[in-house]
């Protein structure tokens, strides 16, 4: 009875005892191990020593996945005759494609299995032919001088002798693949591209030398016609089976990337093919692997594969194996030939050259390489002095001299028969961008860069808040030199500029109007009281005349103008008719009640604080033949031609040219590109759905005006709200965003110079989130002077602000995400301080990157003593 | 001073009495609705609809996005989808052989939405940039592969959330957008037609973040919007919304057209769909997921599609579910995320092909997948 229990419990079945099904039920048939055909046991000895040569034993039919998933798993350490169990038990078919082929397939196999050895014999070459051949290429790694034809047959009538090419190299190839047999990474390990005629997949044989097949670049599988689209599925990285997705490509077929096959024109539209080439040659799972390729003898990693492959002048045809870099003068050549060609010099690549790195026996030393000696000839041809095996510095430009001496002996370029001689002798001669290195960066950044690579160093830096347009702007005119803005964003701005000017005027208008009607209401008050009023009617008169009140003829514009805009149609006259009123506006600007109603424009909330420096200039502006400056561009804040999102691109040698000098990392760095995108904080509020698109972003940097603090907006609802505290408000919402639950921020604190001029006018505390602001500011200071207060700490009383508000904010992203902000300080009209902002936020972005090496952090702002109590 | 508290007043009296007829709406209709769909169906004796979970399976799976797929839509003739992703990148596959036939790069990388024309001939993409890109098909790439843009549609101040094109009207295409409104355009001319809420009051009063039209009189179409509610609208009639629909207690992600076109459901961020009838206004079922014992947040619904006859509603969920749901019984019938190949990530978009063969998904793990029918099919 126990038994029993014990039994059902280990069932996970119930036996189906319901009405007669319609349909026929797919079977499993037990497995029976001794059934399975394992193959027999390689002839050589499975103790050999050379782990790559010893076959490795494999069965087929069997579904590629189980099949490739099992030399997977047995990777060439492993060449004992294992492979057969697990691919036993791959009889579990997990295909992707479908799972109604999946039925079929295992349908088919279950059946199959017990009667394999017969099948085999109608589709492979019978039981002899099953022990396969493993395909351990080394290909890549062979220098010989012929390496190259064998790449560039990939048509499928060569595919078979090329392989039996490939065979014969490997042997020569040999020593060299053990090295990099060593890192574990030149042998393709999944390799399956066998000698069988037969579809992978399928398992029919068919075609005349595996014709009318497509093979998987990455492990060889091949698959026939009908096969092929459900083996390869959509092929985001070209033709590989759906289980090599992600692999590298066979070095073998790296020539045939890109290259249509026929069997995919036959399938596919035109349109279809082109784009699967293109997703092949330009994805970066079949770039060329970083860890291949050796230069000076020492491996790269993939920052310098970036920089050597987006140089200016890379090498051509690069492809895995050793090779010297010269970095002195741009040399570039295979580990033990002369020179290949002449690249980009100065990159930091690869470890130190050698001194045998060409193999020359001529004595003579070119930046501590031994020269070979079709290299001295061509020296000898350009009538440089090699008497007594000198050593010789050359640089980038061809000049050399001689070790440790100073004088520039020549050019070993200028002489044009050297130019002439070189394709002769075989010797590489400069490329013409060669030695534009470093000058010519902004090519750099304007250069089409392949998908793969702007993806790997592109570096999101998202700006929101206050000033950040302005911080757009002036990055667009630090990092694109030449046209930062096109002519027609310039002439957007231009029409949003000039009718901008109406706007302005028009508050001020009615600003001026309730300035007016107040100050004569005020004065009828007093009036009652006033004695004198009584007998004097002509006073009267006089009485209406405030300073707020204009002259007749500027009245009558301003009522038109107002009464313009109260219709509605103020749009219509005015960017058509702006010049011909220029004059007048400029007259009403300038008139003192207008004035008058400037100076009391705190009272005006919706006056910017840039409509002075346009209507200062308001007939010039509203001149058809007006240009704008790069200073109106800048002033134009709130107004930018896409209001919803801006983005400008950079990278970060312009950079580092800044105040704080080039440091050695930078040369690394010159392919990164760093991307500002500027969102508009209007449209966020909590739950913000489209922040989801920037989880991609490395920094978040916020931007809050310190000269907000007195100032307030009205809402929708009426509510009269402080600008800090509502930037506060939308700081929280984007740092609890859950988008942004591990980004970095960086506060900047604008517009200081606007704080500078208002501080002493109009106290912190006025903002209730600053209430307890109560600097020390010593007496003797107080009184000597207000503009230049200073405390005991040496700071000014702005310095004390700004420092007391950047603290405010810390502390509450430290409460909201236990985390450090970094805080800084711009004034996004001065160019050279919003260039240290960025750079400081770049060095936020790279020392982020390298904290896990250097361990524990601690903000640049560390929180000095502060000037202030708490 | 005085007129403008007057007039405060008077707005707050207004808003209030506001608020209290529609509560008086809302609780008339709770005594009419006696009954929803699932309680007369199961009153009538309806057999639910059963699927095994091999009946539904993904055939093909489209890859080559390198960023999460935001929408997806499907050509009414061909078997041709186009989908945006964030990669910034619009992809025009063939469902049947699941390549690529174009790869559009586009200018602005912060895609939210894109749909084909009636004609297939062109598609149509908007996202944070606030405008709606046309692009063109047949026009010849340029030297680096980038499609040129055959139009741009601009005067939205929002992000464009979601564009669909009239039926069988290659020049008309509607958009909603986060700026609170809708906007029929006039693809030829770049033109706005008319503007769908904004300084209108009877508007949405948040983004609005989807629009169906309607397929059988395509004068109608609704949308749904973060303040909860969907609105129909009348094309002829911009000035106000024919009709507002209540009863959602989160962001209305989604909203789609019944095939018969006189009835439309809806997808929200509160974890329901609902299925109300558009000519009178009533919620007519809700499908509520069980919570989760462990878990107190629900995941929210992202988009939903009917089956080509309604009876079957599918729902994606922020957590990587994509709920088959009986329409009738308001049972589910299959999870496609427990399936096998079902997506890694949040389901972010579904389409159902227009001959209802295939269904699409999209979803946050750069993949698209194609599902089929393959069980037998009994004829109830």
């Amino acid at each position: 009875m126990a038994a029993g229990a014990s039994a059902r419990d280990y069932s996970f079945a119930a036996e189906y005892d319901g009405p007669p099904l319609p349909y026929s039920l797919p079977r499993a048939i037990p497995l029976d191990l001794s059934r399975i055909p394992l193959a027999a046991l390689s002839s050589s000895p499975p103790a050999s020593p050379s782990a790559s040569s010893s076959p490795l034993p494999v069965v087929r039919p069997l579904t590629p996945s189980s099949l490739c998933s099992a030399i997977h798993a047995h990777a060439h350490p492993a060449p004992r005759s294992a492979a057969p169990a697990p691919a036993a038990g791959g009889a579990v078919v997990d295909s992707p494609t479908s799972v109604i082929e999946n039925h079929h397939a295992a349908a088919h196999h279950s059946a199959e299995l017990p009667s394999s050895p017969s099948d085999d014999e109608g589709a492979g070459g019978g039981p002899e032919a099953l022990p396969l051949k493993p395909r351990h290429h080394q290909p890549a790694v062979t220098f010989a001088e012929t390496s190259g034809s064998l790449l560039q047959s990939s048509d499928d009538e060569d595919e078979y002798e090329e392989e039996e090419d490939e065979d014969a190299d490997a042997g020569e190839a040999r020593p060299r693949a053990a090295a990099g047999q060593s890192s574990g990474s030149l042998s393709p390990a999944h390799w399956r591209g066998g000698r069988t005629r037969g579809c992978y997949r399928c398992g029919k044989g068919g075609g005349f030398w595996g014709r009318d097949k497509e093979s998987c670049l990455a492990c060889g599988a091949r698959y026939c016609v009908g096969c092929v689209l459900r083996a390869m599925g959509s092929m985001p990285e070209g033709r590989k089976c759906l289980e090599c997705i992600g692999r590298p490509v066979a070095e073998s077929r790296r020539g045939a990337l890109g290259r249509g096959s026929r069997v995919l024109r036959r399938l596919l539209s035109a349109a279809e093919v082109e784009l699967v080439m293109r997703s092949e040659r330009e994805c970066a799972a079949n770039q060329l692997r970083a860890e291949d390729v050796y230069v000076n003898g020492t491996k790269l990693s993939p920052e310098e594969l970036v920089v050597l492959q987006g140089c200016p002048c890379p090498p051509s045809r690069l492809r895995p194996g050793f090779y010297w870099y010269d970095k002195v003068s741009g040399f570039w050549g295979k580990e033990g030939h002369k020179p290949h060609c002449i690249i980009t010099a100065n990159l930091n690549v690869g470890g130190s050259l050698d001194q045998k790195a060409s193999n020359g026996n001529t004595g003579i030393l070119i930046n501590g390489r031994e020269i070979t000696k079709s290299e001295l000839q061509m020296l000898k041809l350009a009538g440089v002095q090699c008497a007594g095996k000198p050593h010789f510095w050359v640089n980038a430009d061809g000049t050399y001299q001689e070790e440790g001496q100073k004088t520039v002996k020549g050019k070993i370029w200028d002489k044009p028969i050297v130019k002439l001689l070189s394709p002769v002798l075989s010797l590489p001669t400069p490329n013409k961008a060669a030695n534009q290195s470093g000058e010519d960066a902004v090519n750099i950044v304007n250069r089409v860069i392949p998908d793969y690579l702007e993806q790997r160093t592109t570096q999101k830096l998202l700006l929101v808040g206050s000033g950040a347009s302005t911080i757009i702007k002036q990055a667009k005119f630090l990092y694109k030199s030449g046209k930062p803005f096109s002519v027609d964003e310039r002439e957007d701005l231009k029409l949003i500029i000039q009718s901008n000017i109406y706007n302005y005027l028009i508050i001020l208008l009615e600003g001026r109007e309730r300035f007016e009607e107040e100050s004569l209401a005020d004065r009828r008050k007093i009036s009652p009281s006033d004695p004198s009023s009584s007998g004097c009617c002509e006073s009267g008169v006089c009485d209406e005349v405030t300073e707020y009140s204009l002259i007749p003829r500027l009245k009558a514009f301003s009522d038109w103008i107002l009464k313009a805009m109260a219709l509605g149609n103020l749009e219509d006259i005015f960017p058509a008719a702006s010049r011909e009123y220029a004059p007048l506006v400029e007259e009403l600007w300038k008139d003192p009640a207008i004035q008058a109603t400037y100076r009391r424009r705190s009272e005006l909330p919706f006056l910017p604080p840039t409509a002075n420096y346009f209507l200062d200039k308001a007939v010039d502006i509203s001149r058809t033949e007006y240009e704008l400056s790069d200073m109106d561009i800048l002033y134009a804040d709130g107004i930018t031609s896409s209001d919803g999102l801006a983005s400008t691109e950079f990278s970060s040698p312009q950079l580092s040219l800044g105040g704080l000098g080039v440091d050695e990392s930078d040369a690394q760095d010159t392919l990164l590109r760093y991307q500002l995108i500027r969102i508009n904080s209007r449209g966020l509020h909590e739950n913000c759905k489209w922040l989801q698109m920037f989880d991609d972003v490395r920094l978040v940097i916020f931007c809050v005006a310190a000269s907000d603090y007195d100032e307030y907006y009205e809402d929708a609802n009426g509510t009269i709200v402080n600008k800090m505290v509502e930037s506060r408000q939308l700081f929280e919402s984007i740092v609890l965003h859950p988008t942004f639950e591990q980004m970095d921020f960086l506060l900047l604190l604008t517009k200081s110079d606007l704080l500078e001029q208002k501080i002493n006018d109009s106290p912190l505390t006025s903002c209730d989130w600053f209430d307890d602001f109560t600097p020390l500011i010593s007496r003797n200071l107080l009184s000597s002077s207000s503009k230049s207060t200073r405390s005991s700490t040496g700071a000014t009383l702005p310095q004390m602000a700004a420092h007391y508000m950047a603290t405010k904010f810390k502390r509450l992203f430290q409460l909201l995400t236990d985390r450090k902000l970094y805080v800084s300080y711009v004034n996004t009209l001065d160019q050279e301080s919003v260039r240290l902002a960025i750079h400081y936020g770049r060095e936020i972005v790279k020392w982020e990157e390298e904290k896990p090496v250097f361990g524990a952090s601690e903000t640049v702002y560390s929180e000095e003593p502060s000037s202030f109590t708490h | 001073m005085a007129s403008v508290a007057e007039l405060k007043e008077k707005h707050a009296a207004a808003t209030a009495s506001v608020n209290s007829l529609r509560e008086r709406l809302r609780q008339r209709r709770e005594t009419l609705l006696d009954t929803d769909v699932a309680r007369y169906s199961k009153s009538q004796g309806r057999a639910p609809v059963s699927f095994n979970p091999t009946d539904l399976v993904c055939c093909r799976t489209l890859q080559g996005h390198s960023g999460k797929v935001y929408s997806l839509d499907w050509t009414p003739e061909k078997n041709w989808i186009v989908s945006a992703s964030q990669d910034g990148r619009l992809i025009v596959w063939n469902a049947l052989t699941s390549q690529k036939t174009h790869a559009i790069k586009l200018h602005c990388p912060w895609v939210m939405t894109c749909a084909f024309a009636p004609n297939g001939q062109s598609v149509a993409c908007g996202g944070l940039d606030s405008a709606c890109s046309i692009f063109n098909l047949n026009s010849q790439a340029d030297r680096d592969g980038n499609m040129p843009v055959s139009r741009i549609l601009t005067g939205h101040k929002g992000y464009v959330s979601s564009c669909q094109y009239v039926p069988d009207q290659e020049t008309r295409l509607i958009t909603s957008s986060g700026d609170q409104t809708c906007v029929l355009w006039d693809v030829t001319t770049g033109q706005r037609i008319s503007i769908f809420g904004g300084e209108f009051p009877s508007g949405h009063t948040a983004d609005v973040q989807s629009v169906s039209i309607n397929s059988s009189n395509t004068n109608m179409f609704v949308s749904g919007s973060c303040d909860t509610t969907v609105r129909l609208w009348d094309i002829r009639i911009a000035s106000r919304a024919v009709r507002t629909y209540h009863g959602h207690e989160g962001d209305v992600n989604s909203v789609k057209f019944f095939p018969d076109g006189h009835r439309f459901g809806t997808g929200s961020d509160d974890g329901t769909c609902r299925l109300f009838d558009m000519r009178t206004g009533h919620q007519l079922q809700v499908y509520s997921r069980e919570p989760d014992r462990n878990d107190n947040e629900l995941p929210t619904v992202t988009s939903i599609a009917f089956s080509i006859s309604g009876r079957l509603l599918f729902a994606g969920y922020s957590n990587g579910d994509c709920y088959v749901w009986d329409t009738l019984l308001a049972e589910v019938v299959l999870n496609l995320g427990n399936l096998q190949n079902s997506h890694d990530g949040r389901i972010s978009c579904l389409g159902m092909s227009s001959d209802g063969s295939a269904l699409c998904t999209g979803s946050w793990d750069k993949n698209l997948k194609i599902w089929a029918f393959s069980g037998q099919r009994k004829i109830v």
